[in-house]
């Protein structure tokens, strides 16, 4: 009944099939409404295989965090570059960017604005789990290609696994999924504890989702395969603001460092743990000191501390790495985050993709992202396939995309500097003892 | 668990902040009769005129007394310009210092953006007593009681005091014997920005400067005030000591995660229960 | 005042053609709602699906502090209220969506009462504390307890909570936008119905005079209390099912969709700005707050008709974009409206159009100055008589 007629949507939206609402008032069904409906939710070139003149990226992310400034920022970067060397498939390309707030209800809104109101060909970006899960019911429905750069959660991919049909439009670039966060450090605990002498560590994660699977037996998994006493695994919930009494107990309990594994939270733990001169090191996974502001925003509190992370300006990850993170310096005066490291591959990958079928239509796209293998700023990136665990999820291992772990560390004048301290190849400097440690 | 010292110590210079932040909000309820929920917005404001001021002058000196004077000035302006005008009325007051609060945070957000600032201390460094409490924390204590204690020879024993202490009794009868009620109100508002100013910089010091820092402080004043009773200085203290007692003690000894739940259940309790305070209407009289 | 309000029977309320051209204005309103999916393009629909359960909530404030005068600061308590249980119970439970949404609203319900009671107690100001604090506690035990309401994240870092299924014929709201859509506008005219119904009825005389004299009230034999606790049951189920419903179809279970104070204080300001104590101005409120938000979080550039040229909107100091700062620019509206139109828009444009019509001016049917200036020395004389000043 509704099938009888291709439904075809133009513009913003603004003209839907007479097909369609009919259909809709009648009520005939819910499957066949819901048939009829998607094609004017997303994607209206569905199907027809061809490019248009015109291609609109958009791009999600919290405007005023540097997380989401990173994403916009990245987006258009690339996209400028694309441009100026003759589009998409000759297409100009256009970035149309939302400001999520940091809020699930935002990042929902807005992406309906992109995907039925703007009618854009793929989304990228959003960062914070939560904007992600609660856009990925609309990922589906919109049918239109998304590449996350800026959420770890498994969740995702485990939608995919469960029902790879609906939500195949989704895939992540970066940052690779939490369930691989222990791996990356409980192996980097097994390289470096020895050296940096760690031999005691209390674990500090923030009562996040995210974290979970991180804290799920890394205190066996340290101490059986990097040879590591844990004192506690401590998760701390969103709120705390006083950090005082849990570093005491640690200082106590004689550990030679605590090993995080915060992102909303992580700053005054930091903070206090540097006012305080606690008698310990610092770091892990630590979010907020990723940013290449951040010793100075600190005032250089975040002396000594550590963390892993896509790539950082001068970690030469592939020679693609330090060119873009330079551009981006000349283009916003300051360097990215690891979520513009990601989506600047992702625009770049969906770019591939398209050149490549020759198509902006969904499926088209998706059989391409599928086979690609992309050396990114990041790494080699390429997807999982769909019967693996984390379907259309970014491939960890050292020859794909790992990350490097880092540590502040001051330069000749007293500036903070992000060294590479890990993986080997990569490495810039040995780790140092906070300054009063 | 933390040892009988540290835990005593923190109690001790806690309570000192909280009084800080508490009593200006005492001040301005006890005399004017106004709630004033732009209060945390002003110990952000101070926080973040102590971070521009050390940006630009490369001195926390500077700093604090920018913390001391831009809110000072920015309250004052705020009853000048605004709440005079409205005074009597406490619900458009409540909804009025309300909108101003959010506005200032907004502004916060646009100017300094999200990113958590670290203000410097005021000096670094620990003593070898008390158990390692950096001399940070001592200077804040001391800093904080000399306040405290100005504030209460100011009120108690100065002719100007005298004049706050007769208007939030009676503004009638002290308009009788030529006090000018309007002076006070603008001083009680000015004096309550700065204390705020200068609470709003030892909090950012003690963990970080952010836009809404304040809103948890603001709660927090709420509790103190209620528990010592609206308007008086004194019940101020020791709701401010009542509630850091309780805040760490559930924090050391429960769970991080009750931290300033405490101070919420107690406002409701003693709201229901004896929602004159523990203190009663004393006022600011001692 | 209310006096005219009164002698109206319930037959002569719902004619139209007996009705007053503002209330048939309206009802042309109504009718305008019901044919938006078929006009508009479907971006429109989806956000004016928001609104509708935005202006719910703002009508649902309204009824209490626009009526009794017992200004709540937390009104995203009962929204919260409402909406967790219905989420947890379908997440943890597996309770069905069509059914855990009324369970959410009785709780909802209970926790009016729970409000409701102090308010007998707590005075002015007081009051305003705890309706301020509670939706701060509620958050800081959700927060106690991530494992089963996602803490400060909402149930999305949990696991998925289910949406409205399809009944028969139609569509399931949280998937299809206009089921959605015509879900919101259902709850919306249906929690209109019964506010109006109440506040225009005996018992909203009841209200307006709590509001101005609760003292005379009681001595007129009517149990104030009755009627407040009556007003914050009724106002908490409304929005709680409200927020349960908008959980279930085109939104999520989060604090800062449901509980946060941003929320409290838009509702509050949209009421403000539609005309408080009138239901009719805080449902325009509602809708035209919601939109415009969503027109700002849109409004980088604007083009001047005819020359093609494209005006950025940016801050000219900050060089921030205009949609970035929706909620100052709303802070600021409501400052101006606070000094400037305090009785709100609705009821002003009301006011002028009767003016204009009769020039010897007719009574203000509902919730005017009048009432509002009793109102504020009503208040005043509390706070005096808590501070021990003097009687003005």
């Amino acid at each position: 009944m509704v099938n009888n007629g291709r439904i075809r949507c133009v513009g913003d939206g603004s003209v839907r099939s007479r097909v369609a609402r009919r259909s809709f008032l009648r009520a005939t069904g819910a499957g066949a409404t819901g048939v009829a409906l998607a094609g004017c939710l997303g994607d209206s070139d569905g199907g027809d295989g061809s490019v248009p003149d015109t291609i609109t990226v958009g791009s999600l992310g919290p405007s005023d965090s540097p997380l989401g400034a990173s994403i916009h920022n990245s987006a258009e970067l690339a996209v400028e570059e694309i441009n100026a060397d003759g589009g998409i498939a000759g297409a100009d390309v256009e970035v149309s960017t939302k400001d999520t707030k940091d809020q699930p209800s935002t990042a929902r809104d807005v992406y309906k604005e992109l995907t039925t109101g703007e009618d854009v060909e793929a989304t990228v970006g959003i960062f914070g789990s939560e904007q992600l899960l609660a856009i990925m019911d609309d990922i589906a429905q919109a049918e239109t290609v998304h590449l996350t750069s800026g959420a770890a959660t498994p969740e995702a991919p485990a939608l995919l696994a469960e029902d790879y049909e609906k939500y195949r439009p989704w895939f992540r670039v970066g940052p690779t999924n939490s369930t691989f966060l222990d791996d990356s450090l409980v192996t980097f605990a097994s390289e470096r504890f020895d050296a940096m002498g760690w031999e005691t560590v209390a674990f500090i994660a923030e009562d996040f989702k995210w974290t979970e699977p991180v804290t799920d037996g890394i205190s066996q998994r340290l101490s059986d395969e990097a040879n590591v006493e844990v004192t506690q695994v401590r998760r701390v919930s969103e709120g705390t603001e006083d950090f005082t009494p849990i570093f005491e107990e640690i200082e106590n309990n004689g550990v030679d460092g605590v090993y995080t594994a915060l992102a909303h939270i992580g700053t005054t733990p930091l903070v206090q743990w540097a006012k305080q001169q606690r008698p310990f090191g610092f770091g892990g996974i630590h979010v907020p000191t990723q940013l290449p502001s951040y010793y100075a925003a600190t005032e250089g509190a975040a002396i000594a501390t550590f963390s892993n992370t896509t790539a950082t300006p001068t970690s030469e990850i592939t020679d693609k790495t330090v060119p873009y993170a330079n551009a981006y310096n000349e283009a916003y005066d300051g360097y990215p985050v690891y979520s513009g490291y990601s989506t600047y591959d992702a625009v770049y990958m969906f770019k591939n993709a398209v050149e490549a079928a020759e198509s902006v239509a969904t499926d088209d796209v998706i059989a391409e992202l599928e086979a690609a293998s992309h050396t990114g700023t990041s790494g080699t990136l390429e997807f999982y396939g769909r019967d693996q665990e984390f379907p259309h999820d970014v491939k960890y291992g050292p020859d794909l995309a790992q990350g490097v772990y880092f540590q502040w560390q001051p330069d000749e004048e007293g500036n903070g500097q992000q060294r590479v301290i890990w993986p080997d190849d990569l490495q810039e400097s040995d780790y140092i003892s906070p300054p009063w440690a | 668990m933390p040892t009988g010292v540290g835990f005593a110590s923190y109690v001790l210079v806690l309570g000192a902040l909280y009084s800080l932040i508490a009593i200006g909000f005492t001040l301005i309820f006890g005399v004017g009769g106004v709630l004033n929920l732009a209060h945390g917005a002003l110990l952000a404001v101070g926080a973040y005129a102590a971070v521009a001021t050390v940006s630009l002058t490369d001195s926390i000196v500077l700093g604090a007394f920018a913390a001391l004077v831009v809110p000072a000035v920015a309250s004052l302006g705020l009853y000048v310009g605004m709440i005079r005008s409205v005074r009597d009325n406490p619900i458009t007051v409540l909804i009025l210092t309300l909108v101003v609060a959010i506005v200032t945070e907004q502004v916060l957000l646009q100017v300094f953006g999200g990113q958590e600032l670290v203000v410097r201390n005021l000096v670094s460094g620990e003593f070898d007593v008390l158990g390692g409490i950096s001399r940070h924390l001592g200077v804040m204590f001391v800093v904080s009681w000399l306040l405290i204690g100005a504030l209460f020879y100011f009120v108690n024993e100065t002719r100007t005091g005298r004049a706050i202490l007769a208007t939030s009794m009676s503004d009638r009868g002290a308009a009788l014997v030529g006090i000018d009620a309007e002076r006070v109100y603008a001083l009680t508002w000015l004096l309550a920005g700065g204390l705020a100013g200068i609470a709003g910089l030892f909090l950012a010091e003690f963990s970080v400067a952010h836009p809404f820092m304040g809103r948890s402080p603001l709660i927090l004043a709420f509790a103190i005030v209620v528990v010592g009773g609206l308007g008086s200085i004194r019940g101020s203290v020791v709701g401010a000591y009542l509630i850091s007692f309780l805040d760490q003690a559930m924090v050391s000894f429960v769970s991080e995660r009750l931290a300033g739940v405490s101070a919420l259940v107690v406002l409701v309790v003693v709201l229901l229960v004896k929602p004159e305070g523990l203190f009663g209407r004393e006022l600011v009289e001692e | 005042m209310a006096g005219e309000t009164e002698r109206l029977s319930w037959g002569e309320l719902l004619n139209p053609l007996t009705m007053g051209p503002i209330q048939q204005l309206g009802l042309l309103g109504v009718a305008g709602l019901f044919v938006v999916p078929v006009v508009a393009p479907p971006i429109r629909t989806i956000q004016l699906a928001g609104a509708l359960f935005f202006a719910t909530w703002v009508m649902s404030w309204d009824f209490v502090s626009g009526y009794t005068g017992e200004i709540s600061f937390g009104h995203a308590l009962f929204f919260g209220v409402g909406g967790y249980p219905s989420g947890m119970l379908n997440l943890h439970l597996g309770v069905d969506p069509w059914i855990a949404a009324p369970l959410g609203a009785l709780t909802a319900a209970i926790a009016g009462l729970l409000i409701g009671f102090p308010s007998l107690r707590v005075k002015g100001p007081y009051f305003s504390l705890i309706t301020l604090v509670a939706p701060l506690i509620v958050i800081s035990v959700f927060r106690f307890s991530p494992d089963l309401t996602g803490g400060e994240l909402g149930l999305v870092s949990v696991g998925r909570v289910e949406k409205l299924s399809a009944i028969g014929p139609i569509p399931s709201p949280g998937i299809d936008p206009f089921a959605g859509y015509y879900l919101a506008l259902a709850i919306f005219l249906l929690s209109a119905v019964v506010f109006i119904a109440i506040t225009r009825a005996d018992a909203g005389v009841v209200f307006t005079a709590i509001r101005a004299d609760e003292v005379a009230l009681a001595a007129t034999g009517k149990n104030p209390a009755k009627f407040k606790l009556f007003a914050f049951v009724v106002s908490a189920l409304v929005g709680g099912f409200a927020g349960a419903m908008y959980g279930h179809s085109i939104g999520g279970f989060s604090p800062s969709e449901l509980l946060a104070l941003v929320v409290s204080i838009e509702v509050i300001i949209a009421a403000i700005l539609g005309g408080m104590g009138t239901i009719t101005g805080a449902a325009v409120g509602g809708i035209v707050f919601h939109m415009l938000r969503v027109a700002l979080r849109n409004a980088d550039t604007v083009s001047i008709p005819f020359t093609g040229i494209e005006v950025e909107l940016v801050i000219p100091l900050l060089g921030v974009p205009l949609g970035e700062i929706y909620l100052l620019l709303f802070g600021l509206v409501t400052l101006g409206f606070l000094f400037f139109l305090p009785e709100g828009i609705v009821p002003r444009a009301g006011a002028e159009w009767r003016r204009r019509r009769s020039p010897e001016g007719e009574a203000v049917p509902d919730g005017g100055e009048t009432a509002g200036v009793l109102a504020v020395h009503a208040w005043l004389d509390e706070l005096r008589d808590l501070l021990g000043g003097d009687r003005r």
